[in-house]
């Protein structure tokens, strides 16, 4: 994809030909929610405004707005790397669930650990826990053919239920007076600390981004990846071993949703508890479409997402605006960006061989 | 482009309007309301010259939850009317934004903030400890150790117990009645138990009591109306005249089953159920309930005269109004509950341990 060294010019067109459905798309979604918003009473400068500040209106919010983008980054890359192998994974949700749930276990329940060795070994249980629990559908999807999006969002279930499981039963939190169902709170040692206003998981996220993106487009294991995902036969012609390869993408991708759920437990919650990651895996789905599955750009897409959520509450305080307003919002950027044949439309944007990249491979594409 | 571009605008702008014409009067939904109350002009020498300012953070959900939140909302209302003061209310919509939208409430120089719910517990005790000026009321948060500034409000279960036991003994014709119980893994279901057999006793040692618990774990033990159904029925056909049920939609079912049979009461828990579960009108006398609005008037109406408590505020418990059975209700009865009511809180009344 990348054999043509281009021109300053081509590059900037390149970016814009990349970007400008999801910035259209963004475009949109917030007329559509301004329109909304009128007719509910509101005024949507004011609340545009007040969403604003909330995300950026100072230091702590800020902050926020990081801590919200961390697990959408590790979503989205776990999402987007799916797709480049042409594997629509919905289950990153309940891989990242998994992930939150076995890095609060080994946080709390592992004393006398240096920082040093217990948040990076925090960080692996995520991981490996991740890859792992990812690896069923991949080997479903690769040796009996089951469909990967069946068979993750049957397996979300299964992460829900596990995790209620042990936070009810044999990990409770029995500290004197709590009636509900977490785990206790993690070791001291186990915290991921801030530097300044930045979460230490977030410059993580974005070292892993890159780290994504360079695997993605200058490894053989990228390209191959690439490979499976616009054609499985022709690669198998070609001598992959493309079985292998849909299971270790799913493996990959389950291991980036793991971190990031337990970066989620050690940087933000400080403990799991059920209800504390809910619909995380779900906006992966979102982040890796706006992004176009652009690793760098899915640092961007978490950041949007990260400040709408993080603004959504001064919102509702300042503007008395529903903070429901937001998934409005985010509903309808994912329609015209999954829709982008109506963008098409509206700016008679032509397609661009070569410089579009594919996004739902995993259906019916093929 | 620019044509298609216009036309779209056109459409968006057109069912703007469209939508516009279509809405009610008043805005659907107003999430966040500000009341500032208008002082009342008649006696403005009484009116403290601060502002005083009450804020209410909800568990994630909606305010109108027809539960705790609910509940706690109408006690901040409530005062509000009583002493005029600002209130508002934010929704959270994710549990990671406790701390926040406390903050905001705290920025604003909210003088009480009202945090709904055992899960805001840790989010409310930090911004106490952050904010010494600031009066923090935990409903349902249970205080492990006094910390200044909080007031969680918790409920005696035993004592509204004890009042289900006391009308109980006094209604019952065959001497028998009966509980239905949700898990005993939960404390405040062992509880209600316990004050309603210590209760039904104290009125009358000779008095059978049936209590039965679901067997079940917590998955199910509050959620299994059928369980609850068969359980009143064999309790019934064991000769019980009145049946308690403490056990969520499980104790839904037998509230239901107790209505079908002629000349039986049945009793709710926690909220008044006449409301929630108009199946059982036929039978349904009263219910055990905690009071979350009365106390959480009280406890703000003692912030806004600055004898506000610390550590573990016990709320009321009373029963629930009688509705169509206020005539059975007599004189007797009543004087035998404010009776038990008294002889509870002097420890005059003996619980069993289950």
């Amino acid at each position: 994809m990348e054999e043509l060294t281009p021109s300053q010019n081509n590059w900037l067109k390149k970016v814009w030909f990349s970007l400008r459905i999801p910035f259209l798309a963004i475009i949109f979604a917030l007329l559509v929610g301004a329109i909304i918003l009128l007719v509910s009473g509101a005024n949507p400068l004011e609340a545009y405004w007040q969403l604003f500040k909330g995300a950026f209106g100072s230091l702590r919010n800020f902050q926020r707005v990081l801590e919200k983008s961390t697990p959408l980054i590790f979503a989205g890359l776990a999402v987007a790397l799916g797709f480049k192998a042409g594997l629509f994974n919905i289950g990153a949700q309940g891989q990242l669930l998994l992930g939150a749930l076995m890095a609060g276990f080994v946080g709390f329940s592992l004393k006398g650990l240096p920082p040093y060795i217990h948040i990076p070994l925090g960080l692996l249980t995520g991981l490996l826990t991740g890859a792992l629990f990812a690896g069923i559908p991949g080997l479903l999807r690769a040796y009996s053919g089951a469909h990967e999006v069946i068979s993750t969002i049957m397996l979300n279930y299964v992460a829900i239920n596990l995790s209620d499981y042990f936070s009810e039963g044999p990990w409770k939190d029995r500290s004197p007076g709590n009636i509900v169902s977490r785990l206790p709170a993690i070791q001291p040692s186990a915290e991921i600390p801030n530097i300044g206003p930045v979460p230490v998981g977030f410059i993580v996220a974005v070292l892993t981004a890159l780290l994504i993106w360079f695997v993605i487009n200058r490894t053989t294991f990228g390209f191959e990846i690439n490979s499976v995902g616009l054609n499985p036969h022709a690669s198998k012609y070609a001598g992959m071993r493309t079985k292998l390869l849909i299971v270790a993408a799913m493996v990959v991708s389950g291991a980036l949703a793991g971190v990031g759920g337990a970066v989620e437990t050690m940087g933000v919650v400080g403990r799991f508890q059920p209800g504390f990651n809910t619909g995380l895996g779900f906006d992966g789905i979102t982040v890796a479409l706006l992004a176009r599955n652009n690793p760098i750009a899915v640092i961007l897409s978490s950041l949007f997402l990260g400040a709408m959520k993080g603004g959504a509450n001064t919102m509702q305080f300042y503007a008395n605006v529903p903070n429901e307003i937001i998934d409005i919002i985010q509903g309808t950027m994912l329609l015209f960006v999954t829709a982008e044949m109506v963008i098409r439309w509206i700016f008679k944007l032509r397609k661009q061989q070569g410089t579009e990249i594919t996004v739902t491979s995993g259906w019916g594409q093929r | 482009m620019k044509k298609r571009l216009y036309s779209i605008l056109a459409i968006l702008l057109v069912a703007g309007l469209l939508l516009g014409a279509c809405t009610p009067k008043e805005p659907v939904a107003e999430p966040v309301v500000e009341q500032p109350v208008e002082q009342p002009v008649e006696k403005p020498v009484e009116e403290p010259a601060k502002t005083f300012k009450v804020g209410l953070v909800t568990d994630v959900g909606v305010v109108d939850d027809k539960n705790f939140n609910q509940a706690t909302w109408e006690g901040v209302v409530a005062a509000q009317e009583e002493l005029g003061f600002e209130a508002k209310y934010i929704e959270t919509k994710d549990a990671k934004d406790y701390d926040a939208n406390i903050q905001l409430f705290v920025d604003e120089g909210f003088d009480v903030i009202v945090t709904v719910g055992f899960a805001l517990g840790e989010a409310t005790i930090n911004a106490a400890k952050a904010n010494p000026g600031v009066a923090f009321i935990g409903v349902d948060q249970f205080q492990g150790e006094e910390v200044p500034g909080v007031a969680g409000l918790i409920f005696d279960e035993a004592l509204s117990g004890v009042l289900a036991g006391v009308l109980a003994a006094n209604l019952t014709e065959s001497k028998t009645i009966a509980a239905v119980l949700g898990t005993d893994l939960v404390p405040p279901v062992v509880n209600y138990n316990r004050g309603y057999v210590g209760g039904a006793k104290w009125v009358d040692p000779e008095i059978d009591v049936i209590s039965t618990y679901h067997p079940g774990g917590m998955d199910v033990a509050f959620t299994d109306p059928e369980w609850g159904a068969s359980t009143a029925k064999q309790a019934i056909e064991q000769g019980a005249d009145i049946v308690f049920a403490a056990a969520g939609n499980t104790g839904n079912g037998a509230l239901i089953e107790t209505a079908q049979h002629e000349g039986l009461f049945c009793i709710g828990v926690d909220t008044d159920q006449w409301l929630t579960v108009p199946e059982a009108h036929k039978c349904l006398i009263s219910s055990a309930t905690k009071d979350i609005t009365l106390s959480v008037v009280e406890l703000i109406k003692l912030a806004y005269e600055g004898k506000f408590p610390a550590g573990n505020y016990v709320g009321g418990s009373s029963l629930a109004p009688f509705h169509d059975f206020e005539s059975m209700i007599t004189d007797e009865i009543q004087e035998k509950l404010k009776e038990a009511l008294e002889a509870y809180n002097a420890g005059k009344i003996e619980l069993p341990d289950k």
